[in-house]
């Protein structure tokens, strides 16, 4: 069951209908209930992986809260750490490593071959590892207790809007909501339907339509020219903004009717005038994780080489951030790319702030879409190898054609296409704009006449049905 | 007290959700009715042939299948040399769903004396977007019940679904306006039905197996009622594998399995794939699936060579 199937459009009001009636104090356990059905109805058999997670966090958080020798709780921490990503390493990077030692043992003539077994990635295990992974960290540093009530922990980590494909929630912020008063909330229940039906508009007109273009094209590279790939990869972003995007604010949305707050995921990345500006808008759940439990405590590890310790840590955060996406080269290149990025900026960053507080540039609208324009299209280059081609020798033909055949005309498969998806990035920009630069003004979700906030609702219902793509288009993330 | 507040809120939002699907209910109407009318007054294009298909075609040869049948076959050629009145339904992207749609369509009105079925390299091949693709009958969906069982297997859900008045008409906006303007008809002409490719193919024939895929048996069933309604109509059903440029080591499993279902059931299945005399001419081909124009036109009439042919045959035999 996903957000976008027939089945949750049913499954999710009742749920709320039924949540609600429901005293106060039944109301977690429900919860509990619907999100082991909702994840039982991907595939029974992932959610006994799910229960392992939730019940090797469970244990060893206690522990690691019982005992007061510091060695025994790193030990603790250590063994819950490895049993918690070993799921993980398993079915992510099983057919890497399996690969790697084919080869191996072919080289020094020591292979036995066995029938080989093709493993599908559990969906969300990604998400809810790291979410068990920081929780057990936060309870080590004791910035929460470990949770006593086996059931929280398990909603914590199955909680059915966010299993799938994140935000990455902490357990600071999520276990004391769900152990405390989940009333009825009004305005809580506007905002998130608000935010779920501008997350249908995301994923469904913009996502998915942008998607047609740049799947027709990226799926058979060869046949494109320079133009066409030129065009698709500038899109890519869009797509993956819109999907990822439009998921995340369905998720946040439904939590956000049942009176849960969930932090942000996206905050308009396309207007950052920077990558590291670029990187505290973009999948701001991951990367908050990445920096508090990876980047933070290995910049303070290399503190004595100064600057240089940044990049180090930097580098190193973002290679496993490329990892963390898959086992593929492709985002080992990407994820160097975008430590590469941040480190130039690092590098830089003093002589840049005194350079631009000189002529005052941060005031001048000029300075601010050029820097925007290049912020996106590094973004956007480097996401050639962030999912857009299937390879780094097909990312590379990619560049290579973008700036060598200029051969033909740009493809696409009819004026409509074109006319629908300008319409729908239109709309998104615009939206995005306003709220960037114009934040209060113009409202139209939260204008005071009751007329333009319910023609506006039923504007975007009207573009769904209209120009949406309801059929297929899976969420690009599931497969991390 | 404070039950009595709780219940005032959940009344106010019970009152405001029934105010917005009135809302959504009135614009879903008064557009998907202005779109309906719009559908159905187009005069050209993709939308208007499938309603001609469907509704208003008496043809007697019908040329049946997807975009290789759209481009390949050519009504006038049909009509020239077997002097009978025919018509190109072959639409781009569909697949035997749609098609058996359309001739559940026809034979509701009429019994045509011939149906060409073009048969895919892909034609059983399992794939969700065969399904998603059914979404073109939908317009029909009120108005033709002979057809809904077929758009019933796109979703299970698709009755409720219908009950939006726009929904039938997903993504057509800009098609449906443009096929109610002139400037359509000059676009991109049919020559019934039939749109030929102008584009020329340049490049090296390749050899080589076709890529292995799951056949899907929902698309088999429906192929065998394609060939038993039209036996039962008595209707004359010829399916042919038109030209692909690549000479094929191993014809795909869907190849294999269309002609034994052909031959089961006494249908004639010519198979154009690997005939050299077209696939040898790249000049012919407008890309690796589609042959242009020239190559339609020597194909039209080979094909019918073949009909006339096997009608000699038959002929001799019955004598």
């Amino acid at each position: 069951m996903i957000f976008t199937s027939f089945n949750f459009l049913i499954f999710f009001p009742l749920v709320i209908i039924i949540y609600f009636i429901l005293p106060e104090k039944w109301r977690w356990k429900f919860l509990l209930i619907s999100s082991g059905y909702f994840y039982i109805n991907i595939k029974p058999v992932y959610a006994i992986l799910l229960l392992l997670v939730i019940s090797t966090t469970y244990i060893f958080t206690r522990l690691i809260d019982a005992t007061d020798s510091q060695e025994r709780k790193k030990t603790f921490l250590l063994i819950d750490i490895i049993l918690t990503l070993l799921p993980l390493f398993f079915f992510k990077y099983y057919n890497v490593v399996n690969e790697a030692t084919f080869n191996l043992l072919e080289i020094t003539h020591l292979r036995w071959p066995l029938p080989e077994i093709s493993w599908l990635l559990p969906i969300g295990i990604s998400y809810y590892t790291f979410m068990a992974i920081g929780y057990s960290i936060d309870v080590y540093n004791e910035e929460i207790p470990a949770e006593k009530n086996f059931g929280i922990v398990a909603l914590f980590l199955s909680f059915f809007p966010l299993v799938l494909s994140g935000p990455i929630e902490r357990a600071p912020n999520m276990l004391p909501q769900f152990k405390g008063k989940l009333i009825f909330n009004y305005y809580k229940l506007v905002k998130g339907l608000q935010w779920i039906l501008w997350g249908y508009f995301m994923k469904l007109v913009v996502a998915n339509r942008v998607g047609m273009y740049v799947n027709a094209i990226f799926n058979n590279i060869n046949e494109h020219n320079g133009k066409s790939l030129f065009v698709a990869t500038l899109l890519y972003p869009i797509e993956v903004y819109a999907d990822l995007g439009g998921y995340s604010l369905i998720a946040i949305g439904c939590a956000k009717v049942m009176g849960i707050d969930v932090m942000q995921n996206f905050n308009r990345p396309f207007f950052a005038t920077s990558m590291s500006d670029f990187w505290r808008r973009w999948h701001i759940s991951l990367i908050s994780w990445l920096t508090d439990y990876i980047y933070t405590p290995l910049a303070f590890h290399f503190r004595r080489f100064r600057i240089w310790g940044i990049v180090i840590a930097l580098m190193i955060t973002f290679i496993l951030s490329g990892l963390w996406h898959g086992a593929n080269l492709t985002f080992i290149v990407w994820g160097t790319m975008q430590g590469i990025f941040l480190s130039i900026e690092a590098l830089t960053n003093k002589k840049k702030k005194a350079f631009v507080r000189k002529y005052n540039l941060l005031q001048k609208g000029w300075y601010i879409l050029i820097c925007s324009v290049f912020t996106y299209f590094l973004f956007a280059f480097s996401e050639i190898f962030g999912g857009a081609s299937e390879s780094v020798t097909a990312g590379f033909l990619t560049i290579k054609k973008i700036f060598t055949d200029f051969k033909g005309d740009v493809w696409y498969e009819n004026p409509s296409m074109i006319i629908i998806t300008s319409i729908s990035i239109f709309i998104l920009f615009v939206v995005e704009f306003k709220a960037e630069y114009y934040k209060g003004q113009f409202s139209f979700f939260g204008n005071r006449s009751l007329a333009i906030r319910f023609l506006s609702y039923a504007f975007l219902v009207i573009m769904i049905l209209l120009i949406g793509v309801l059929d297929g288009g899976q969420f690009i993330y599931f497969q991390f | 007290m404070t039950n009595k507040i709780k219940n005032n809120i959940y009344v106010r939002v019970l009152i405001k959700l029934v105010l917005l699907f009135g809302i959504v209910f009135v614009v879903d109407f008064s557009i998907g009715h202005l779109l309906r009318y719009l559908y159905f007054s187009q005069q050209s294009g993709n939308l208007y042939r499938t309603t001609y298909s469907l509704e208003k075609t008496k043809s007697n040869l019908l040329i049946f299948g997807s975009s290789t049948a759209n481009h390949e076959y050519s009504p006038r050629i049909f009509e020239d040399r077997l002097h009978i009145t025919s018509y190109n339904t072959g639409r781009d992207g569909t697949s035997i769903f749609y098609q058996y749609a359309i001739l559940k369509g026809v034979l509701k009105r009429y019994s045509p004396k011939m149906i060409v079925l073009n048969f895919d390299l892909e034609e059983f091949k399992k794939s969700p977007a065969s399904y998603d693709r059914i979404s073109s009958l939908l317009p029909y969906y009120k108005t033709h019940p002979e057809i809904r069982s077929i758009i019933n297997m796109k979703s299970p859900e698709e009755r409720i679904k219908l009950c939006s008045r726009i929904y039938p008409f997903n993504s057509m906006l800009f098609t449906i306006l443009v096929g109610n303007t002139d400037f359509n008809k000059e676009r991109r002409k049919d020559f019934q039905g039939f749109v030929p490719l102008q584009k020329m193919l340049n490049k090296e024939l390749d050899s080589g197996y076709y890529p292995e895929y799951e056949l899907d048996s929902n698309k088999i069933k429906i192929y065998r009622s394609f060939i038993h309604d039209c036996i039962n109509a008595n209707v004359k059903l010829y399916v042919v594998c038109s030209p692909f440029y690549n000479k094929l080591e191993k014809f795909p499993n869907s190849i294999i399995l269309g002609q034994k279902i052909a031959h089961e059931n006494n249908i004639r299945f010519f198979n154009f794939l690997n005939d050299t005399s077209i696939i040898n001419y790249p000049s012919y081909f407008a890309d690796r699936n589609h042959l242009n124009y020239k190559g339609a036109a020597i194909f039209s009439n080979k094909l019918i060579d073949k009909m006339i042919n096997e009608e000699d045959d038959q002929s001799a035999l019955a004598k």
